[in-house]
């Protein structure tokens, strides 16, 4: 910023500049607005489909029968009840898909968000209507690479099952899932698979919660 | 103004990324597959070009004191319109920035061209020097990101090309997994990781001081 401006600064402040600042910024946020919105009119609705498209193919990923099994478009409400029982299990409660094969529903996807050991992990969890976990995707994260990777990769743990794999057919009923007494973590990546293990329980509560 | 000085300067004199030292946080991040820095480098150039036209249009009428202010609202909007037909058109390169398209906003190589270019100058030169300015940071971009990916995962042209099961040359915008070059022992992961950017980076720059020393004398 040269000097000659700084010194232009020094201009007084007399009501008239000042309302010709304010209407100046005024008509270039108005019409910038305006580009945005025609912007926004024209992308909105690829965007949107590019979406739905992304978090059926992650659905599609966690469901037991993933060939037959189709996923309705409007998420189910999520009462304050499962929101409660998720949260109190450590996890946040997104979007519950509902999953029908042949119209008949077959279970949900859920999508839930816990801390891993670098961020957040959003991942995708799908319940059958006996409460088992039918799938673990996960959607993002910002695990280290090389390390909290392998679990996002479902590489396998000690016991030769791939880490997301175990989680396959566990249920409420099976009580809390926990790192160390019933899920094995990847050697190094503990805090990952135990925030993944964090979202499996709070995808079920919610789900328990439904009723 | 001399065209030939600009590109120049855009992409050696004044190289925005390794003389300037602007915009180093999306260098620093985005610089790990040849596709993205590639789709980086586009999206800088085109919303440089854009924004430093119609600053230059709007010089005359910019009051001073709120100069900033209009660069930072005409800059986002850009950005954001950029941003959307992004995440419309090419999903795999919004995916893979993520959050560094609407990051550009505040990306300094943008706001610096405004205050110390176009608002000084003509549209027509500040056209050139958004498309040079932008040019110098894309290469300097590809460069970071050819380094870091061959030595960090061993491939070349990540996100664009790689070699199909069954032997073949296959295309993939942003999926394709780069062409193995080192065997997969060799590569350093530590490259890809954010401390491999700063190292990139600072031998680039220390290479480029040398090579502008050595030219003066």
């Amino acid at each position: 910023m040269s000097s000659e401006v700084k010194q232009k600064e020094k201009v007084d402040m007399d009501p008239k500049y000042i309302i010709e600042l304010t209407v100046k910024l005024f008509v270039t946020c108005l019409v910038v607005a305006g580009l945005l919105g025609g912007v926004n009119a024209i992308t909105e609705d690829r965007i949107a489909a590019i979406n739905w498209e992304n978090t059926q193919e992650a659905m599609t990923a966690v469901a037991a029968d993933p060939e037959n099994t189709t996923f309705n478009e409007t998420p189910l409400e999520n009462t304050q009840a499962m929101i409660d029982a998720a949260s109190s299990a450590g996890g946040t409660l997104g979007a519950i898909y509902e999953a029908q094969v042949n119209g008949e529903t077959a279970g949900y996807a859920v999508t839930v968000s816990a801390s891993g050991s670098q961020g957040t992990i959003e991942m995708m969890v799908g319940v059958d209507t006996e409460g088992a976990v039918t799938g673990v995707s996960v959607v993002s994260h910002s695990e280290t690479s090389g390390i909290g990777t392998k679990v996002i990769g479902n590489e396998p743990t000690a016991s030769g099952v791939g880490v997301l794999d175990q989680f396959v057919g566990r249920s409420a009923a099976d009580g809390t899932l926990s790192v160390g007494s019933n899920v094995d973590a990847i050697t190094g990546a503990t805090v990952t698979t135990r925030g993944i293990t964090t979202g499996v329980n709070a995808a079920l509560a919610a789900i328990g919660a439904m009723g | 103004m001399n065209l030939k000085k600009q590109f120049m300067e855009g992409l050696i004199t004044q190289n925005p990324v390794l003389v300037q030292v602007l915009g180093m946080c999306s260098t620093m991040a985005i610089t790990t597959s040849f596709f993205n820095g590639l789709g980086m480098g586009i999206s800088v150039l085109v919303i440089l070009t854009l924004s430093n036209v119609i600053i230059a249009a709007m010089r005359k009428i910019i009051p001073d004191k709120i100069r900033i202010a209009m660069f930072i609202v005409v800059i986002a909007g850009f950005v954001t319109c950029v941003d959307l037909i992004i995440q419309a058109f090419v999903p795999a390169l919004s995916e893979s920035l993520g959050v560094f398209i609407p990051l550009i906003v505040v990306n300094c190589i943008i706001l610096g061209r405004a205050e110390a270019f176009s608002y000084k100058n003509g549209i027509a030169a500040s056209f050139w020097d958004g498309i040079f300015q932008g040019f110098g940071y894309t290469v300097v971009l590809l460069i970071m990101c050819i380094i870091r990916e061959f030595l960090g995962a061993g491939t070349i042209l990540g996100g664009l090309l790689e070699i199909g099961e069954d032997g073949q040359l296959a295309f993939g915008l942003g999926t394709a997994a780069g062409i193995q070059v080192l065997p997969e022992q060799f590569p350093i992961g530590m490259l890809t990781l954010p401390v491999g950017g700063f190292l990139v980076l600072g031998c680039l720059i220390a290479l480029m001081q040398w090579a502008l020393a050595k030219t003066k004398k």
